[in-house]
Order: structure tokens, then C-alpha cells, then sequence
């Protein structure tokens, strides 16, 4: 069995790296385990589950400051009270992801079409090194451009850089109302309805393909939300879906779950791409303004995924590996980024004390 | 200069595209903080990103320390050069590549200026909306380095939130491609941590930016009060009403008087400070928003509204708000530009301190600022000729200060360049700067991307603080430690 530390302050975080043994695998709700690579063997898991404090939170500057091990969905619950949230709807959150795995795994939800994902919220962050090092960067304030956005870089990091230990959001407010449609159509129709929505100025907050359908929703008022649903002439649907949509990144046992990155033009293309390469029908989503299209395989063969890899990464698009059912590499060809994502590693964590395995076999 | 390497960066760039004549060089010594100057030994002119990527493998190769440069419009120094160094001027990489309004995205050379994209994109319908008041000159390629900001961010964001991939030339003179065509990229977000390094992790030639659709409305105010606090609390009530308006400004009466000699944009000369506010989005959201936006208005007391009633009413009310910088020099011939941050809710408490600090110094802080996010922008007034610069940068030095120990930060969207890198150990422990130039390392080992700039150094600021110190925060009582 092996250890598992779980610090209750940041102090007690900082000493457990410091003195703790060499090779650490960072957790937090353990809703994202499978991401990415598969962890190399370690001498004891990180649990930061036992910081989960709110520290500070400011209503009327838009800002909270929480440990990293917080819930998102229990830091909704205190925000609404203030009529206020953090702008993420990953489908992870319901199952009790916490702050600072949200940041650490880029995950987003249908709502990135307006808000992005935490990358775009977060404005300041507390971290601890691997030689124990406590670091903070950026700030509490929203506007603040002090010294470099660190970060930033522990977006999508999988736990391969440090501890993130305490965060700081900036905060939107809830909308007063909120109204969803969907018309059926193929990929290809939807682009053309969304660029429509899009180009009539409807600002659908969340705009995505998901099971045959274009789905839309709209925030703000009662009048406003009524009037722009009705602009788009589809049918009013269960907002209920909205969580359905998000929940194409969780999966079940044996799937296989993916998210890819293409220009949103490209979507037709990566629907018909992922339809060609599984032998069963796939489960797909896409967040039309973004590019950014979830996967599910029920059931496919690693060189047909591998294959779907390849043909999206000559298209220019990146895949990140959410689960998988089978036994394929984590990940497909590098960007042309990845010699300074290995010097950043190397600087950060030279012995490699972070999430080895999480990035094989790019580093 | 050595003659052989100069001929090194002739044989890249040709005879044209290299200047070296002193009276060449001065042009370029220092960006929009003139009180640094600095004479590079050489500008390099090049016109293409293979020309760039070659013009800093020349650097590498003989290790010397070059420094970017869009149109020099930076206010922290970012761009000083560096004696000895070499300066690249990104000015003749000014090409729009591409729209795209499909993916309602644009490609564009560092070059381009800010207000160019957007109206390439306005035949379709889109913009770009990072708005810096120095739109009309300022490159893109500056933009990102400085991650600018501007007076529509608080409901829009940042360069970061609007910029997908850039290609980057690394200090080495490899070339890479930072972020891509979705935001959804694997692993670290290197796109992310580039915007606002300040030209010190490498150099962009090539940037693809978001483009939004225009707004269906946009409804502005000008809202005169009787006092700043007034205004003040006027701006806390519409956030707390959940509104986030698309901007909200707020210029104090020494302000107004400059901006009202300066373009005669119809503010009143009398107000103690008048509030812009803009609104913009869906058309039922603007006007429901904006009636509750003029009621709370008159609620703290607002002694006049003055509604845009056309575009170009409006397009008047912010050359005014966006000319208050240059117009401060009709209150004084010299001037230096702050933009410290606090918490918006102390937005009253920092200015009293700021007219009681002016007033200690005997010298005279015009305020605009962006009241939204509590971004300051205090226009330290004074006379060179009359022996006040030195009293007016420690005010200055003192106002940026003031802001982080309030819970702020030293810069809201200028940057720290070589302006401020002495104040960022009061912002920043030890070892918060020691983890940020990890990544300085990662990116340019030898250091030699824009040195001297963000980080303190004892050359310019005197020899470093002891290795203990509690964090600034933690003296201010903003944060606990552990």
C-alpha cells in the first residue's frame, strides 16, 4: 500500500514535499486519475484534499482566493449566496472535483464557449516546489500584469510541475434568467446555424453539437433570454442537457474518452474522422465556437485510435486522452512546443519528483 | 560594435536594414518612459520572421542581448535597450496574413497595429477587443509582450484571453509555435505564461487573435459628480447590482480640465469627477442594464447624465478619456503615468492617501483610472526644469507601492519593465522571483531576451534584500502565511 499524505494547511503541504519521499503523485478528488499518462510507480500519493478552505472572498471585487483542494461545487454553493460563480461547468465538478485539479487539467465545460476555462478565471495561485519552495505569482486583484503568470503554465500541467496550493478566481455574476434551445442537425448544418448566432449578435453563452442537436443557451434577463431564444427559431429544450453535454468527458468503465483541440471550422471533418475510424457509434460533442470536441469509444482498437490521432494532429489538432479503455499511448504526435515544455519540467522539477509517467512518452 | 559582427547581422539583413550611425541609434533609445534612455550599438530591421529568427541566431551566436520593439509606445520601459545590445525593430512586419470569419479569427505580423486588426475584421462584423488607449499606433506584437489591457477589460479581459497561438523565436533563434488553432491544447499552457513576459522569454512574429462579433448595443454615460467617493460608490453599486459593464471610467477634476482644453469632448469643467460607463451586449440585457446603471447614478447623488445619443457622441466621449494621458501636458511639462491596482473597494481609501502623499511631496497627481477593476492610472505632475523629477518618481515609486500593500498590484496593464523592477520586492518574496525566473531560464538559459527589465537587479536597484523576508501581504495583513 503505498503512503498517503494528506496536509491540512499549507505549511503542512510544504513539509510533506520537503521531507516527504522522492516520488509524489499529486491528487485531489481523483476524478481526473485517468488522464493523460498512466502515473509511474511512487512512493506515496499527495492528497490536498485537506486544504479546502475558503480564504478570502471579496463580492464586491469579483475575486475569492481558496486552497486548492476545495470543491468547486461547494465554492458555488457559497458564491450564489452572493449571486456570483466561477464560470466552469466541466462535467467533472458534479463528482466532486476540486479547484485545483480543474486548473491542473485545463478541463472545461460547454460554458468555455463565453468563459473558457480556469486558465481564464484564475489570477493568482500559491504553489510548492518540489525542493519545497513556496511560490505565489499573480495576485488578488483582477487587472495585474506583475512579474510573470505562473499560473498559467500549471494549466494542463497534470500535476507535473508542483502543488498548486491556494487560487484565486476572478467571479462572474449568475444570470438573473437563463433560456435553452436545440434544433436537429448535422455537423455540418451546425456550423452554419452557429456562425448565424453568432454573427446576429445573439451571444449564446454556451453553444454546442451534441447527440444530433445544436444546443444554445442564453443568459440574462427574463425579456432578453425569451427574445434571442425565440431569434434563433429552434425549440426550447431541458436545460438538463446541459449537464448530459459535459458528462461526454466522464465515461464508464472500458470507454475511451478524448478531447480534441482543431480550428471550429474543422468539426464536420473530425465528426466524419472519428465516425470512420470505430467500429460502434461514438459519443460527441462539440463546443462550436471554440473548436474543442469531447469523444467517447465505447468500443475501438488501438490502431484504429492511433490512426484517428494522427490524421487530426496532420489537420492541426492536439488530443489530450481523458480515459482509456485500451492500451494505447497517452499521447499522439508533440507540438512543436514540447522542447520548452521539457526545459519548464527540468526547471521546476529537475528530479522528477511530480507525476512521472503523466507525459510519457513526451517527457 | 565589432566591425565583423556587424557584418555578420549586414549579411542577414542587408546594409539597409542594419543601422548603426549614433544619430540612427538615438531614435531608438528609449520607448513612451523617456526618463530611461539607453543607445543600443545596433537596430536591426528586419522584414520577415526568417529574418527575425536569423537576426537572433546572430545574437546567440555571439551573445549579445537584443530587446524587441513594436512602435516604442510601452510606458514601464520595456523596450529600453541595452548598451552594447542590439535592438530589433518588429515595425516592418506590419502585414494583416489573414481574416477568417468562419473561425472568426485573424492572423497578423507583430507589426500590425491593434486598431488595424479590428478594422480589417469590420467588414464581417467582428473586432478585436483588447482596446489599449494607444491603440492607433501600438503593435500587437507590444501587446503581447505587455499583455495589454485597456478600458473594455473588465468584461472582455486581457490580450491573454484573446490571443491562440503566437510563433515565437526562441533566444537561441529556434522557432516554435506557442499555443494553436483551438484553445484546447495538451499540456502546459506556454501561450499563457509568454503574454506579459514582457519581451524577456522570446520574440513573436506571427500572432492569430480571437475576433468577437460586434456587440447588437452599446449605451454609454458620462455621470458628473459632486465628489471622487460619490463616484466611487456609484461604481460599487452596479457591480453589486450583478452588472458588468463593458467599461467604466472615471476621471477626477484636474483630468477633466486637461481633457476639456486638450479635445473639447464635452465633459464638465466643474465636476469633482464623472464617471463613463458603457454598457454593450444583447439589446433587452443593455437597456434594462443601463436604466439601472443611470438610476443608481442619480441615486449617489450624480449632478449630470449626459447620455451618447449617436456613435459618434460616444466615439468624442472616449477620445476625450483616451487622450487624458497626452492632454496631462497641458497641466504641466513633465509628467509620469502610474498604473498600480487596488481592490476595487478601496478604491476611496487610495485616493485620499494618494492626494495626502502628493500634497507631502508638494506636488500636484492628476487621477484617471479604470474604476472598474481599480486599475489607477495618477498622473504625477511635475517640473523637470525646476529640479522636481527626482521627488516626482519617489511619489510615483511610492503610489505603486501603496497600491500592493492595500492588496494590489504595482501594475495593472503597463507592465514592470525597468520602471518597476525595483518595487517587486514589495510585491514579491525572494523566492516568488527566483520560481518566476525558472521559467525565464527554460525559455533563455544565457539571458539574453530584453535582460534587465521585471527582475531587480543590483546594478539597478542597489545591492538585493537578505534572503528572509515576510511576504508584503503578510506584513499588510492581506494574507496569512501559514
Amino acid at each position: 500500500m503505498v503512503t498517503r499524505l494528506r496536509p491540512e494547511s499549507l505549511a503542512e503541504l510544504r513539509d510533506a514535499v520537503r521531507d516527504g519521499p522522492s516520488r509524489l503523485l499529486i491528487t485531489g478528488a481523483g476524478t481526473a486519475a485517468g488522464w493523460g499518462g498512466t502515473p509511474a510507480p511512487h512512493d506515496a500519493v499527495l492528497d490536498v484534499t485537506g486544504l479546502n478552505a475558503v480564504l478570502a472572498y471579496q463580492p464586491s471585487d469579483l475575486t475569492v482566493t481558496v486552497q486548492a483542494g476545495l470543491p468547486l461545487a461547494a465554492l458555488q454553493d457559497v458564491l450564489a449566496k452572493k449571486g456570483q460563480q466561477v464560470a466552469l461547468d466541466a462535467g467533472r465538478i458534479a463528482r466532486g472535483a476540486t479547484v485545483g485539479g480543474l486548473l491542473a487539467t485545463a478541463d472545461g465545460g460547454p460554458a468555455r464557449h463565453t468563459y473558457g476555462t480556469l486558465r481564464d478565471c484564475v489570477i493568482g495561485v500559491t504553489t510548492v516546489l518540489a525542493d519545497g519552495t513556496v511560490a505565489r505569482s499573480g495576485g488578488r486583484v483582477i487587472k495585474n500584469v506583475a512579474g510573470y503568470d505562473l499560473a498559467k503554465l500549471f494549466h494542463g500541467s497534470l500535476g507535473t510541475l508542483g502543488v498548486i496550493a491556494e487560487v484565486t478566481l476572478r467571479l462572474h455574476p449568475l444570470a438573473e434568467a437563463s433560456c435553452t434551445v436545440a434544433a436537429a442537425c448535422t455537423p455540418e448544418r451546425s456550423l452554419e446555424l452557429a456562425h448565424r448566432m453568432m454573427r446576429d449578435a445573439l451571444e449564446p453563452v454556451a453553444l454546442e453539437w451534441y447527440d444530433g442537436r445544436l444546443l444554445a443557451r442564453f443568459d440574462g434577463t427574463a425579456s432578453g433570454v425569451t427574445r434571442r431564444a425565440r431569434a434563433t427559431g429552434f425549440e426550447e429544450a431541458d436545460p438538463s442537457v446541459w449537464q448530459e453535454v459535459a458528462d461526454v468527458s466522464l465515461g464508464g468503465p472500458g470507454d475511451t474518452v478524448f478531447r480534441i483541440g482543431t480550428l471550429p471550422g474543422l468539426w464536420p471533418w473530425v465528426a466524419a474522422r472519428v465516425r470512420a475510424r470505430t467500429a460502434s457509434p461514438p459519443v460527441l460533442s462539440s463546443s462550436l465556437g471554440a473548436g474543442v470536441h469531447t469523444v467517447r469509444l465505447g468500443n475501438t482498437t488501438a490502431s484504429s485510435f492511433d490512426r484517428l490521432r494522427e490524421d487530426i494532429a496532420g489537420r492541426g489538432g492536439g488530443t489530450v486522452v481523458l480515459r482509456r479503455g485500451i492500451e494505447v499511448p497517452a499521447w499522439g504526435p508533440p507540438p512543436a512546443s514540447v522542447a520548452v515544455m521539457r526545459a519548464v519540467k527540468q526547471r521546476f522539477d529537475p528530479s522528477d519528483r511530480f507525476g512521472a509517467g503523466r507525459f510519457t512518452p513526451w517527457f | 560594435m565589432d566591425a565583423c559582427v556587424i557584418r555578420d547581422f549586414v549579411a542577414v539583413l542587408g546594409r539597409d536594414n542594419v543601422l548603426t550611425e549614433p544619430t540612427e541609434l538615438r531614435t531608438y533609445e528609449c520607448d513612451g518612459l523617456t526618463g530611461y534612455r539607453v543607445v543600443p550599438a545596433l537596430v536591426a530591421l528586419p522584414g520577415s520572421a526568417a529574418e527575425v529568427a536569423a537576426t537572433v541566431k546572430v545574437c546567440a551566436r555571439h551573445g549579445i542581448p537584443f530587446v524587441a520593439r513594436g512602435a516604442g509606445t510601452g510606458l514601464s520601459g520595456g523596450a529600453l535597450p541595452v548598451a552594447d545590445g542590439v535592438v530589433i525593430c518588429l515595425q516592418r512586419l506590419r502585414r494583416v496574413l489573414e481574416v477568417d470569419p468562419m473561425n472568426r479569427r485573424a492572423v497578423v505580423e507583430p507589426g500590425v497595429t491593434n486598431r488595424e486588426i479590428s478594422r480589417a475584421a469590420a467588414p464581417y462584423g467582428l473586432y478585436y477587443a483588447p482596446d489599449p488607449s494607444s491603440q492607433q499606433v501600438c503593435t500587437i506584437g507590444g501587446n503581447v509582450a505587455e499583455n495589454s489591457g485597456g478600458a473594455h477589460c473588465l468584461k472582455y479581459g486581457f490580450t491573454v484571453h484573446h490571443v491562440l497561438a503566437a510563433d515565437v523565436v526562441l533566444a537561441d533563434g529556434t522557432v516554435t509555435t506557442l499555443g494553436g488553432d483551438s484553445p484546447q491544447q495538451p499540456g502546459y499552457d506556454l501561450l499563457g505564461a509568454f503574454i506579459g513576459s514582457e519581451g524577456t522569454l522570446g520574440v513573436v512574429t506571427r500572432v492569430v487573435v480571437r475576433l468577437l462579433p460586434k456587440p447588437a448595443t452599446v449605451s454609454t454615460v458620462v455621470a458628473d459628480f459632486a465628489t471622487v467617493a460619490a463616484a466611487g460608490d456609484t461604481v460599487t453599486s452596479v457591480i453589486a447590482a450583478g452588472i458588468v459593464p463593458a467599461a467604466v471610467e472615471m476621471l477626477d477634476n484636474l483630468t477633466i480640465q486637461a481633457v476639456e482644453a486638450a479635445v473639447a469632448a464635452g465633459y464638465t469643467a466643474d465636476a469633482a469627477a464623472a464617471l463613463v460607463i458603457e454598457l454593450d451586449g444583447p439589446d433587452d440585457e443593455v437597456t434594462e442594464q443601463f436604466g439601472q446603471v443611470l438610476e443608481l447614478c442619480r441615486r449617489h447623488g450624480s449632478t449630470n447624465l449626459r447620455v451618447a445619443g449617436d456613435p459618434a457622441e460616444r466615439e468624442l466621449i472616449w477620445r476625450g478619456r483616451k487622450a487624458a494621458f497626452a492632454a496631462a501636458g497641458r497641466l504641466s511639462p513633465d509628467y509620469i503615468v502610474q498604473d498600480g491596482v487596488v481592490p476595487r473597494g478601496r478604491l476611496g481609501e487610495v485616493l485620499v492617501r494618494i492626494a495626502g502623499m502628493a500634497d507631502a511631496a508638494g506636488l500636484r497627481v492628476a487621477n484617471v483610472f479604470h474604476a472598474g477593476d481599480g486599475n489607477l492610472h495618477p498622473l504625477v505632475l511635475y517640473n523637470r526644469a525646476a529640479g522636481e523629477l527626482e521627488r516626482a518618481e519617489r511619489l510615483s515609486t511610492a503610489i505603486a507601492e501603496l497600491c500592493v500593500e492595500l492588496g494590489g498590484s504595482l501594475s495593472g496593464e503597463h507592465g514592470i519593465g525597468t520602471d518597476k523592477a525595483c518595487s517587486m520586492p514589495a510585491m514579491f518574496t525572494q523566492d516568488d522571483l527566483d520560481t518566476m525566473q525558472r521559467l525565464r531560464a527554460a525559455f533563455d538559459p544565457e539571458g539574453l531576451c530584453n535582460p534587465g527589465k521585471i527582475f531587480p537587479t543590483p546594478r539597478l536597484c542597489g545591492e538585493r534584500p537578505g534572503p528572509y523576508r515576510p511576504h508584503p501581504l503578510e506584513v499588510a495583513g492581506v494574507i496569512d502565511r501559514w
